[in-house]
């Protein structure tokens, strides 16, 4: 057993899965992953703001090497515009988000859960960007995994969005819990000749060659693009290329969809929910059970692209509690929209954890 | 290198008739060409704006980026080549350079090998002419600029924040020659190239030398930025294995807050007693809270001993709360629930209705021993585990002497001022 943290054992994860280098501005509550990353990563480089650290991670992404950053909101709304250049590009590289108390600077040393329909809505568009979420340690080593694999795989920028008090609390934790990590194959797939930088195949990602490569000319583009990875402007070929950055993650979103249901037979009422607030739904499942009740729980782990089995899920419940540490509910918000009726339930809390026994009375009253 | 491929494609350049875009594009091609690059050799990047249209023109490879953030750009792809062979060419324009003055400074302070090249056209062409942060003040009165600040002088910045080598050019027939040594100065080069707008300014190269700044050129003999790599361990095999060896008497969990001030110790003490009781056998979490100033301000922090797995890490009502300055009792005492036992040291004030120990924690342990010196304190007294856990957890450590002494100050509170209101 040893006494650690999420942010230490996620940074472990990026770097045995592959990670090249950690490219940073510090920034509270994330300043765990620069402190581990500055040990870590083989390769550690400290910008000078935020969108430099972003566009210095698409020139190493698109020179061949796969980048890392961690930051909060006020860093990834610096961020925003160069996300949006890299997701264009199809640059794979993950980026770690803490949540912070917000609007604005907020309190940095307060959690929440805040920044899910920002990032929703990041991809000018509505295009979906990949959203994990860790809901404890275990899932902090095994998600980064995930991350690069679908970065990797899928070509695209990957957010792992946590929260200061999942990344910051120390635990007790066994490591012979962690599975043995894979570093991230980036052997480049074959292709359909002549090579086209965009030009993809059925699985709707194309072969990724980097620049500087001596085989074929790489092109990347952050404008409306054809297969060459040259500005083309409203063509069909263009079109289709940016309407495949959306179908490449919804049509496979299956594939990097992750979620735990802990289904009770025959329970009728059901708790969704997410990253720091997950234990604390954990603890008031096993408070209502004890009791003779019946509930069942869902805590969603990718929460974008949403999947339809995510929604088979809820729609077999009679009630559903969406348990958050926001003011509204934001993912709730995502599912159901702003309204709320007979069926659907949000136990929120702004500026502090949402606790076991306020999920249980707001599931009841 | 390939010294047979072009630089350039056949492609026809998709600049305005006249445009001097034109011309630094094909003195960047035979620059390099003469230089014996091959096209896989290069990489082009590009920015936003007229000078933005170049990437269907090079045979290179080619990122074209955002504007004013190809530098920046430029500079990640720079080192994440990690290969002196390739030569990578950022171009931009004076307005790209306006809003990425920042960057320009940052690839100049940190020399990274790579050449920008500034098109200044004096102008925003692609959005109708207005004046940028390089347009010179005799432009900005041609073009009746309510504007009258002086232009950014990019080469001289450029210079100064430490680029190799930093030159502005306006005679055309030099353009190519200036490339030439631009690329092959080791370390950054900054070559800011005069450029005509035919749509938005004057109509002839003639007329534009009375309105753009004087030629200049700097150097800076400095070794040239690069990343370092290293081989590096593993996280988890540096942090430490606890391994239990005590026996503990707590059968469900005890929530113990230990409040104080910043640079207390706080913290550190509460990771202590986690890590004691994982010694003890106990599952334990350690949660803190502080404000945003590092040396000023309240200390908090949350430690959880539980017999099983814990999940939620937040403490609901703590069983036990030691309060060791003001700055921390002002924080936690309103969550003192009827079944806490708290401990608060001699100097806070309160006028709380409850029970609690008073003991002098701070004159005894010291102000960074004060926490620590309470939890031991506790542990002697609620004899959920021993004491000597915390002893092994400190053993080893740099500063094991005076951790000693503060976990041992609590032998002395022997005194007990005991307070029912």
């Amino acid at each position: 057993m040893v006494l650690t943290d999420a942010s230490k054992i996620m940074t472990e994860a990026l770097v045995q899965s592959g990670a090249d280098v950690f490219i940073g501005y510090p920034i509270t509550p994330s300043n765990l992953f620069y402190a581990y990353s500055k040990e870590r990563f083989p390769e550690f480089l400290a910008g000078p703001d935020e969108i430099s650290v972003l566009q210095w991670m698409c020139g190493y992404s698109a020179a061949g090497k796969i980048p890392v950053t961690a930051t909060s909101f006020p860093g990834l709304a610096l961020m925003t515009e160069t996300l949006n250049m890299a997701y264009m590009m199809e640059l794979p590289m993950v980026l770690v988000i803490v949540q912070r108390l917000g609007p604005s600077t907020g309190s940095a040393t307060t959690g929440a859960q805040g920044d899910l329909k920002f990032l929703d809505g990041v991809i000018s568009g509505g295009l979906p960007l990949p959203i994990f979420s860790p809901s404890n340690f275990n899932d902090a080593w095994t998600l980064a995994n995930k991350a690069m694999k679908t970065a990797v795989e899928f070509r695209t920028p990957v957010i792992i969005l946590t929260s200061k008090e999942l990344v910051m609390t120390q635990k007790g934790f066994d490591m012979s819990l962690l599975e043995p990590i894979k570093k991230v194959d980036r052997t480049p797939k074959d292709f359909e000749k002549p090579f086209q930088p965009y030009k993809a195949g059925k699985d709707m990602v194309p072969t990724f060659y980097p620049l500087g490569n001596e085989k074929y000319q790489a092109r990347f583009n952050a404008s409306t693009h054809d297969n060459d990875g040259l500005i083309r402007k409203g063509t069909p070929e263009s079109l289709a290329n940016t309407w495949r950055l959306r179908e490449k993650l919804e049509k496979r979103v299956d594939e990097f969809s992750f979620y735990e249901l802990d289904a009770d037979e025959n329970a009728t009422d059901l708790i969704v929910s997410w990253g720091v607030t997950a234990d604390a739904s954990r603890d008031a499942v096993k408070s209502i059970r004890d009791k003779g009740n019946k509930v069942s729980l869902l805590i969603v782990k990718t929460l974008l692209p949403v999947s339809s089995k995510i929604y088979d899920i809820i729609d077999a419940y009679k009630k559903v509690l969406f348990a958050e540490e926001n003011m509204t509910g934001l993912y709730k918000e995502m599912i159901f929209g702003k309204r709320n009726n007979s069926k659907v339930k949000t136990a929120t809390k702004f500026g502090g954890m949402l606790t076991p026994s306020e999920i249980v009375e707001k599931l009841y009253n | 290198m390939e010294t047979s491929e072009k630089i350039l494609t056949n492609v026809k350049m998709p600049f305005c008739p006249g445009c001097g875009h034109g011309v630094g594009v094909r003195s960047t091609s035979k620059a390099l060409e003469n230089l014996g690059y091959g096209s896989k050799d290069v990489v082009m990047v590009s920015d936003i704006g007229c000078s933005g249209l170049v990437d269907p023109l090079f045979a290179t490879h080619t990122i074209h980026g955002l504007h004013g953030r190809s530098p920046a750009l430029g500079l990640g792809v720079t080192l994440g080549l990690d290969n002196s062979n390739k030569k990578v060419i950022v171009v931009q324009g004076d307005g790209g350079a306006t809003i990425g003055l920042q960057h320009i400074l940052e690839v100049s302070r940190r020399n990274v090998d790579m050449t920008l090249i500034v098109l200044n056209n004096l102008l925003y062409g692609m959005t109708g002419g207005q004046m940028s942060g390089l347009s010179t003040s005799n432009f900005k009165q041609f073009k009746h600029s309510d504007d009258n600040a002086e232009p950014y002088d990019i080469v001289n910045l450029a210079h100064n924040a430490g680029a190799a080598f930093s030159v502005r050019v306006n005679n055309i027939s030099n353009f190519e020659n200036t490339l030439k040594e631009a690329i092959e100065t080791p370390g950054f080069s900054l070559v800011e190239l005069s450029s005509l707008c035919t749509s938005h300014g004057m109509k002839k190269i003639s007329e534009l030398k009375s309105y753009i700044e004087e030629e200049e050129k700097f150097t800076n003999d400095r070794p040239v930025g690069v990343s370092l790599k290293r081989n590096t361990k593993s996280l988890l095999e540096n942090t430490k294995i606890l391994k239990p060896q005590y026996k503990s008497t707590i059968t469900e969990s005890v929530g113990v807050v230990i409040a104080g001030s910043a640079g207390g110790g706080v913290q550190s003490a509460a990771k202590m007693l986690a890590q004691a009781g994982i010694l003890s056998g106990l599952y334990a979490t350690m949660k803190g809270e502080y404000p945003i100033t590092v040396g000023t301000g309240f200390s908090v922090a949350e430690v959880i001993l539980s017999k099983k797995p814990i999940y939620f890490s937040g403490l609901e009502k703590p069983s036990v709360v030691l309060a060791v300055t003001e700055d921390g009792w002002i924080k936690v005492k309103n969550r003192i629930a009827d079944s806490s036992k708290v401990y608060l040291d001699a100097k806070i004030k309160t006028e709380s209705f409850f029970e609690y120990d008073i003991k002098e924690f701070l004159k005894e342990g010291g102000k960074k021993g004060a926490a620590l010196g309470a939890i031991s304190y506790w542990l002697d007294k609620s004899k959920i585990f021993p004491v000597e856990a915390l002893l092994k957890v400190i053993e080893g450590s740099k500063y094991e002497d005076s951790l000693k002494k503060a976990i041992k100050s609590a032998e002395k509170f022997k005194e007990l001022v005991y307070v029912n209101r």
